[in-house]
């Protein structure tokens, strides 16, 4: 497939200065919300998006039209969440779209909240994101001046508010039940489900969840068509992937690509990746972020879309691709992704609190040396404890570095482990006693 | 609820529909083992514990029909392919559970195996050690060593205080959110939260002061490790050293079932004993710390008599002769017997057979005589909530109607109670004149102007006619009879007048009255601001009456007054209005000290601490004789003092706010062997009687007299308690079946199943002393008529503010002596509005002079934003004086800057 001729969503790269509010009109924007407003229905709306196969670009891939259709009938009020937490470790895409493409994001909103009903939508962005979140706001000021959010929108009758909610930096609170707690002014932790946010979500009303790349997708959903919108993609992945591309590739950033390209392509054209720093050979690929299972080099002729990954053992996840080289070791790429769960986990449930704890623990001592001779069934009884029994996904992430490392590179643990010494118990014998300085 | 099948580790039952898969286990006899659920609490599945196989019918989704297998049996599938949270799965229809597989039973090591990496395994020095869920699950299910290096284990500071009462131990904390839900769901008290996140998540206190609750002590219970301590027990002793007693708390009208656990003759702590009808598993922090005064070394010992003013130390015979020699000098008019509302039955019992069978007298009260003393209401025997009424299992289809009362203040464990009745879908309506904790948990929160209750409660017997609310049943039958004046109330208290006093719409009073009578089961809980206008009780029984809401389970009236035995002294006749006995009343006998009134036996009272008025008419008397634990300041103006056993020091019977008799043990043995208040007014009575052996029998038993009818009115021959426990139930009417062998019978109380203390050890005792027996109220009698009357509400004094006494949990009473709950004592203040103290530019903390037609008093000022204009509160605790203020029900008061 040739590269896009014209993105979807990364459309700063087509349209200089569409960040400009006036420069986004002149492109057509606000047409479709316009055309949506005035002439469709909701549940048009919701058509178009189910029939384009929209799927959420959050990490799970869920259908997008379907989510909405699960919106209990009549229970109002309702509300849509635009999700731009965006702290998967080589995620950032997102970033890319509110700094330079902000008012598609915006109308995407205002079209979704349509198409669901709801008259108050709130966009949760990670606290980092500080200069973001001020784009945000002017763009949602430049909406309301031109009529497009607010009270009765181009005289249809139709009231919108949009608010932009900075986060206070923490990767959980991208999971959506989280973010409703976070939201809600508590502490940002997981939710049981059910009930699902679309029955019971923000203060317990039906509530909509989308990420900031799905939404995005809806103005030219709904502006060029269905047709148009599937010759885009795959079958089960229609339209384009905003990837963000890291690690030791020659160029990387991010590259909106049709669903269904080769791996192998992302990493080495040179309009994307442009190849390996150094020339060196790929050692590991981490497909959809920190959480998505390792492949290595013999995959790199699988297909970017979510069928292709899931059938390689991985997933497309958020669309993070790490590439990384030989010059990584397994054991501390494992070691420094389970730290990063670590840091984050919530403390929530047991397994994810203390296994994370446990396991970065046993990591550090073997990527340092002083791994000791049982801590590779170690490892793999700790995980295996871990996986499948923590309350939400985060804890189940965590399992993937050490599963991925453990699984693909056992040698290497082995080695260490071998080559290293177990910490001569440095247990002192007097503690250190701070001296106060008088 | 229809059953659904479930199979669980083999075994098929039947459970009710939404019952999780945890508590399904239970019935079917399979420990689930578990951390964070607790069956009183909603599941939250944080711990994972509780993780099991479920497997579920497989469902074809284009037939939507199971699908069949080969051996003609549904094929199972794994629910979502993992292990689920059985606390937090509800059983469906055909579901499969495996408690036990391997599969099971590493995840069941390892989440063990994580809570232990960073627990300190300090249980030799842990005050949970032998009642610790974490060492049970441990040993049953934990993994036999732990592979976690012993360097990499986490450090925090060891206990550190999360307010006065309790500390937490970090280290041992397993974060299972037990004690920040209990707090959230049940208490309603928002005061503990977590800090940070990750292995560094903590729980923290977030209010000021720390730990703002009176239910915190119930967190050390349900914590299932060692990380919640109390100050008042932790490090005191190991849990298998103490021999437990039960006991009823009666600083209050709940009667909490407690257990005192001893260490020989030392009370070491008090724990709450399971009686789903009365506490279910809790206590208040008053009834587990407010027990410590009997232990303190000021206690008398020793009779004391006055000579020459001052006290000396006399022997038993002594005083018992002197009191006996100079209280049968008088007549009968002339002597007067006062005993505390929080002395057992069978003492209030004596103390009244004493004043009318041997000294003709029928001066008796149960309240210390003070402008601030409610007036009698015996309502409830007849209205009052039937035999087997449990609050524990109403919800939909009950509306409970709260009236004048702070019940989180008067009676604590109402709290929870009420406010689990709304939880469970019960429809609670709570009407005040000023801001109550309970009303944050109502379906309807009704605030009338201050001081117009009485307009509300005549308003919905009005609302019954107007809106045809009556029940068919209770006006078919016949039974209510209408006084004269229950018609001329009526007649002159127009519906649309008293909603207009109240300051609401009509709409809110019909719709309380409206949901109150449609309800299956309608209970009116009324309190201290209620009882002060008599009117209101009337109107409430009335109300309750006419709707139907009487002589069943479930159903009728619970007033909530001070003393934790107050219904017994109503019951056991130490009042002053007992039919065809009437008598002087405790302030009257202080009106007619020195004319009418010459001789005085107080019991169990202290009247001269917050009565000015009583200390001085104390002085006029001829012969005081008081009767304490300690040397109060009633005490100081007796000329006899009589020491006696503290409650935990003998056995006896209380009488609950819903007239449930419970009975408690001794559990300790009294310094020198003092005797109980009852052996005391026995002795003086057997005194009594050999010097004029009959000389009052007749009165007493003439016709009317139905208070009590002793069978042998000189027979003081009691040698044990349950002897004179024998008369009371031969005597006083409803209290035949309550015999201490019938009280002493328990059932399972919140369905504990065999081995569950192995996670729910250390929550509370399992009951197997006695839950009581409650007695039935008159209307249960088919037979009896029901006499309704009414009156017209107290009218409200004019004046620049009217004052409302209300009543505290922490009043300062003797209970607080040696209590960890002194510091929680508040001194006496005034209550006032935004409006009124900026008007008075007066802040927090500023003295003011209240003054009433009574007189005046200067106090410091508190502001309550949710007050109204026009309206103080006076709390009453010790110290506040309020007898030297109020005038009636309500008080018109000026207030300056002081
Ligand atoms: C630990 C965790 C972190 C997540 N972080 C994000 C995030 O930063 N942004 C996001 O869109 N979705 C995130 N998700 C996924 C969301 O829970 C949710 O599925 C998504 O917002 C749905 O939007 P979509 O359907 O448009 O993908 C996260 C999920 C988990 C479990
Ligand atoms: S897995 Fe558990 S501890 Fe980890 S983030 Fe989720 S809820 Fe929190
Ligand atoms: S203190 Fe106890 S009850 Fe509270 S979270 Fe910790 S372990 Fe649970
Ligand atoms: S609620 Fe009342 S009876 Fe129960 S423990 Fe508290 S003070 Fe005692
Ligand atoms: S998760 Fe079920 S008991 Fe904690």
């Amino acid at each position: 497939m040739p590269p896009l001729t014209e993105h979807i969503v990364l459309r700063d790269l087509d349209i200089p200065n569409i960040r400009d509010f006036d420069v986004y009109l002149q492109h057509g924007g606000y047409e479709a919300f316009r055309s949506a407003v005035t002439e469709k229905t909701p549940a048009e709306i919701i058509g178009m998006v189910k029939d384009a196969g929209l799927r959420g670009r959050g990490g799970a891939g869920f259908p997008t039209g379907v989510k909405w259709g699960f919106l209990p009938k009549d229970v109002f009020p309702r509300y849509l969440l635009c999700n731009c937490d965006e702290s998967e470790p080589g995620t950032f895409n997102n970033h890319q779209i509110i700094d330079r493409n902000p008012h598609q994001l915006i109308e995407g909103i205002a079209l979704s909240a349509y198409a669901v009903e709801c008259h108050t939508a709130y966009i949760y962005i990670r606290g980092e994101f500080a200069a973001a979140a001020r784009t945000l706001d002017a763009a949602i000021q430049n909406a309301y001046a031109k009529g497009f959010l607010g009270k009765n929108i181009l005289g249809t009758g139709y009231d919108l508010d949009v608010f932009v909610h900075r986060g206070a930096g923490a990767y959980i609170c991208g999971e959506e039940t989280a973010l409703m707690e976070s939201l809600e002014g508590k502490i940002g932790q997981p939710r049981l489900k059910p009930p699902f946010p679309a029955v019971a979500g923000l203060y317990a009303k039906p509530t909509i969840i989308n990420n900031v790349e799905t939404l995005a997708n809806v103005p030219m959903i709904i502006g060029k068509g269905v047709q148009w919108y599937r010759q885009f993609g795959t079958e089960k992945s229609p339209g384009t992937k905003a990837f963000s591309l890291s690690g030791h590739v020659n160029n990387p950033g991010n590259y909106e690509l049709p669903f269904g390209l080769p791996l192998r392509e992302l990493i080495y054209a040179p309009e994307y990746g442009g190849g390996m720093r150094g020339d060196r050979p790929v050692k590991i690929v981490i497909p959809g972020g920190a959480s998505a299972p390792w492949l290595t080099a013999d995959k790199l002729d699988i297909t970017l879309d979510y069928e292709g990954v899931a059938a390689a053992g991985s997933m497309l996840g958020s669309g993070a691709v790490i590439v990384l080289d030989e010059t990584v070791s397994a054991v501390e790429l494992a070691y420094k992704m389970d730290e990063f769960f670590k840091h984050e986990s919530c403390g929530k449930c047991t397994p994810c609190r203390e296994g994370t704890w446990y396991l970065t623990k046993v990591l550090h001592r073997v990527s340092t040396g002083h791994g000791h001779a049982n801590d590779i069934p170690l490892l793999h009884d700790v995980y295996n404890q871990m996986a499948g029994n923590c309350f939400c996904l985060l804890g189940e992430s965590a399992v993937s570095p050490i599963r991925s490392a453990l699984k693909l590179f056992p040698e290497e643990f082995e080695a260490a482990i071998r080559n290293g010494t177990p910490r001569q118990a440095p247990r002192l014998a007097i503690p250190l006693v701070a001296v106060a300085a008088d | 609820m229809p059953d659904v099948s479930v199979t669980i580790d083999g075994t098929q039952i039947n459970v009710p529909v939404g019952t999780n898969v945890v508590d399904a286990a239970r019935l079917a006899g399979v420990a689930v083992p578990v951390f964070c659920y607790h069956p009183k609490m909603k599941p939250v599945g944080m711990c994972r514990m509780c993780l099991v196989e479920v497997y579920t019918p497989k469902v074809d989704p284009a037939t939507r029909q199971v699908v069949m297998g080969e051996d003609g049996k549904p094929v199972l599938a794994l629910m979502m392919n993992k292990l689920q949270t059985g606390c937090t799965t509800p059983i469906s229809e055909g579901m499969v559970v495996n408690t036990a597989s391997d599969r099971v039973k590493f995840a069941q090591k390892g989440v063990l195996e994580f809570l232990l990496t960073s627990h300190p395994l300090d249980c030799p020095v842990c005050d949970k050690g032998g009642e610790c869920p974490l060492q049970n699950l441990t040993m049953q299910w934990g993994p036999d060593s732990s592979r976690f290096d012993y360097e990499d284990k986490i450090h925090f500071e060891k206990p550190i205080p999360l307010g006065d009462l309790i500390l937490l131990d970090r280290e041992r904390c397993i974060l299972c959110s037990r004690c920040v839900r209990f707090e959230d769901e049940l208490a309603d008290d928002n005061v503990l939260g977590f800090g940070s996140r990750g292995r560094s998540w903590e729980i923290i206190s977030k209010s000021t002061p720390a730990f703002d609750s009176k239910f915190s002590g119930n967190t050390t219970d349900i914590c299932p490790v060692g990380a919640l301590t109390s100050s008042d027990f932790r490090f005191k002793a190991r849990v298998w050293e103490l021999k437990s007693t039960p006991s009823v708390c009666n600083l209050c009208p709940v009667g909490c079932n407690t257990s005192l656990d001893m260490r020989y003759n030392e009370l070491m702590r008090v724990m709450p004993r399971e009686n789903d009808a009365v506490n279910e598993i809790w206590v208040c922090d008053k009834g587990r710390y407010g027990h410590r005064y009997a232990v303190q070394e000021n206690r008398l010992t020793t009779p004391l008599i006055k000579r020459n003013g001052e006290f000396v130390s006399a022997t038993w015979e002594q005083a018992y002769s002197l009191i006996a020699e100079r209280l049968g000098s008088y007549s009968g008019a002339q002597v007067a017997g006062l005993a505390g509302p929080k002395l057992p039955n069978e003492d209030l019992f004596s103390f009244a057979r004493l004043f009318r069978e041997n000294l003709g007298s029928n001066n008796l009260d149960h309240r210390p005589g003070s402008p601030a003393d409610l007036p009698l209401d015996d309502l409830p025997r007849t209205y009052g909530v039937g035999k087997g009424t449990n609050l524990m299992t109403l919800g939909k289809g009950t509306a409970v109607l709260v009236i004048g009362a702070d019940p989180e203040e008067e009676a604590p464990l109402y709290q929870l109670r009420l406010r689990a009745i709304a939880q469970r879908g019960g429809d609670l309506t709570v009407v005040s004149g000023y801001p109550t904790k309970l009303e944050r948990s109502a379906t309807r929160k009704v605030r009338v102007k201050p001081g117009t209750e009485a307009q509300f409660a005549l308003a919905l017997v009005q609302a019954v006619a107007a809106e045809k609310l009556a029940s068919e049943e209770v006006l078919g039958s016949g039974r209510l009879k209408f006084s004269d004046e229950y018609r001329r109330v009526l007649a002159a208290h127009k519906f649309d007048d008293l909603v207009a006093a109240t300051g609401l719409a009509r709409e809110v009073v019909i719709t309380t009255a409206k949901a109150f009578a449609s309800a299956e089961h309608g209970i009116i809980v009324y309190g201290r601001s209620a009882a002060a206008d008599p009117a209101i009780p009337q109107a409430l029984a009335a109300f309750a009456a006419l709707t139907g809401k009487l002589g069943k389970a479930n159903s009728g009236l619970i007033a909530l007054r001070p003393g934790g035995n107050f219904r017994g002294a109503l019951d056991m006749g130490v009042r002053p209005d007992a039919a065809g006995q009437p008598g002087l009343s405790a302030q009257q006998v202080w009106q007619q000290a020195g004319t009418g009134v010459k001789a005085v036996y107080i019991a169990a009272l202290n009247p001269a601490a917050e009565n000015p008025a009583a200390a001085q008419a104390l002085q006029k008397l001829d012969f005081v004789v008081v009767q304490d634990l300690f040397l109060t300041e009633t005490a100081q103006y007796a000329d006899v003092v009589l020491p006696a056993a503290a409650v935990i020091e003998r056995e006896g019977t209380f009488t609950n706010a819903e007239r449930r008799e419970q009975r408690f043990r001794q559990a300790r043995q009294a310094p020198a062997n003092l005797p109980a208040d009852w052996q005391s007014f026995q002795a003086v009575a057997q005194l009594l009687a050999e010097r004029a052996p009959v000389a009052v029998a007749a009165r007493t038993l003439k016709k009317g007299a139905k208070v009590f009818t002793p069978e042998a009115p000189q027979g003081w021959t009691a040698m044990l308690t349950s002897d004179v426990n024998d008369m009371v139930t031969r005597s006083v009417s409803g209290y035949n079946a309550a015999s201490y062998s019938a009280l002493s019978t328990s059932r399972g109380a919140w369905g504990r199943q065999p081995n569950e203390a192995v996670y729910y050890d250390g929550t509370s005792y399992e009951n197997t002393e006695g839950v009581g027996i409650q007695i039935a109220a008159s209307a249960e009698d088919s037979r009896t008529t029901l006499q309704l009357n009414l009156s017209a509400p107290a009218l409200r004094p004019v004046g620049e503010l009217v004052l409302l006494p209300v009543a505290r949990a922490y009043d300062g009473g003797d209970w607080v002596r040696g209590s960890k709950l002194s510091a929680r004592q508040v001194p006496a203040h005034i209550i006032m509005s935004v409006a009124d103290t900026a008007r008075l530019d007066v802040g927090i903390g500023e003295l003011v002079t209240v003054s009433s037609a009574a007189g005046s008093i200067t106090l410091p000022v508190q502001i309550e934003t949710g007050l109204d204009l026009g309206v103080a509160l006076l709390p009453e605790v010790r110290g506040s004086t309020l007898g030297a203020l109020l005038t009636g029900a309500q008080t018109a008061i000026t207030v300056v800057k002081a």
